[in-house]
């Protein structure tokens, strides 16, 4: 894996975790196990998301930086896999 | 990967049921130039797309789609709350209250439901943009219709909204046509196909670095 698929991989694993206690919270709202779950995995999904956006583009239009060029567009797009 | 959002792009909010127009609009979910379609065209179409900012155009407005096919299901449930029977029947909703209750399910106006067919996915980009911005005229065109049928302005504020989307969308694809072009043949946009010749793409891509 190069870097760029390492710090992904962790973007990924941190969304996983996420949609999947969504699910669970979905039926269980009040399950205080569950939420501090989901906390901890959306501080870990924040840093993530930092360290892969700041090197390698956006995944969402709102990671937009600021920057001379609307980066969005750049290939490659996730199904691409030209490395493979 | 999508993510849900938890609001309309634009607000609907409409105070009197109308099960009559409820039928009509449902036309923009199921029927043949609705957002279903709209969605599953573009969101089909790009991935064998070869430039980025046409990869872009088709995953952004194929997105948009998905968040009309949420406005246009808001109006048609607003619009069929709170019936009586007498309601039901006299205003022609009873063909489709015997299937579906008052439950959402895209269908066209003439009841048909929806189906692939009235979308396609050529494998080329030139063709597959042609029939997109044939559709959003086409839906421009569908919009326009109802704001003729309609009358209750809370319903017309919203369907506005969306025939506006159907003209700007119209214009990115135009826009996107033209990169297309630009990274073609100039004397024969048809030499090869950008898609599947990807070969012949990338060479004169190469040449003209």
């Amino acid at each position: 894996m190069n870097e760029r698929e390492v710090l992904l991989k962790r973007v990924q694993i941190c969304d996983f975790a996420l949609a999947d206690t969504a699910l669970f919270l979905d039926t269980h709202p009040e399950n205080q196990m569950a939420l501090d779950f989901y906390k901890k995995y959306l501080e870990m999904r924040k840093s993530a998301a930092d360290a892969y956006t700041s090197r390698f583009g956006p995944l969402v239009h709102s990671d937009y930086d600021g920057g001379p060029r609307w980066n969005w567009v750049d290939n490659p797009w996730p199904w691409q896999n030209e490395e493979a | 990967m999508w993510m849900y959002s938890k609001k309309l792009q634009y607000p609907v909010k409409i105070k009197n049921p109308n099960p009559a127009m409820a039928k009509i609009i449902m036309t923009q979910l199921g029927g043949p130039d609705g957002e279903t379609g709209a969605a599953m065209r573009y969101l089909h179409q790009r991935y064998s797309c070869p430039y980025g900012e046409v990869t872009g155009i088709l995953t952004d407005v194929g997105t948009e789609e998905l968040g009309h096919m949420e406005m246009i299901s808001a109006i048609v449930y607003q619009l069929t709350r709170r019936l009586c029977m007498d309601e039901i029947k006299q205003s022609g909703f009873d063909s489709y209250f015997v299937d579906h209750t008052t439950g959402i399910y895209p269908v066209s106006a003439a009841g048909i439901p929806f189906t692939m067919d009235y979308l396609a996915s050529k494998g080329d980009i030139i063709t597959d943009l042609h029939e997109d911005l044939a559709a959003e005229q086409k839906a421009r065109t569908t919009y326009d219709n109802i704001l003729r049928l309609a009358d209750d302005p809370d319903v017309k504020d919203a369907i506005r909204f969306l025939r506006e989307r159907e003209v700007v969308h119209y214009q990115r694809f135009g826009e996107a046509l033209r990169i297309t072009q630009d990274n073609l043949d100039c004397k024969n946009f048809y030499a090869f196909n950008p898609e599947f010749d990807i070969r012949q793409a990338r060479a004169l891509e190469k040449s003209r670095k």
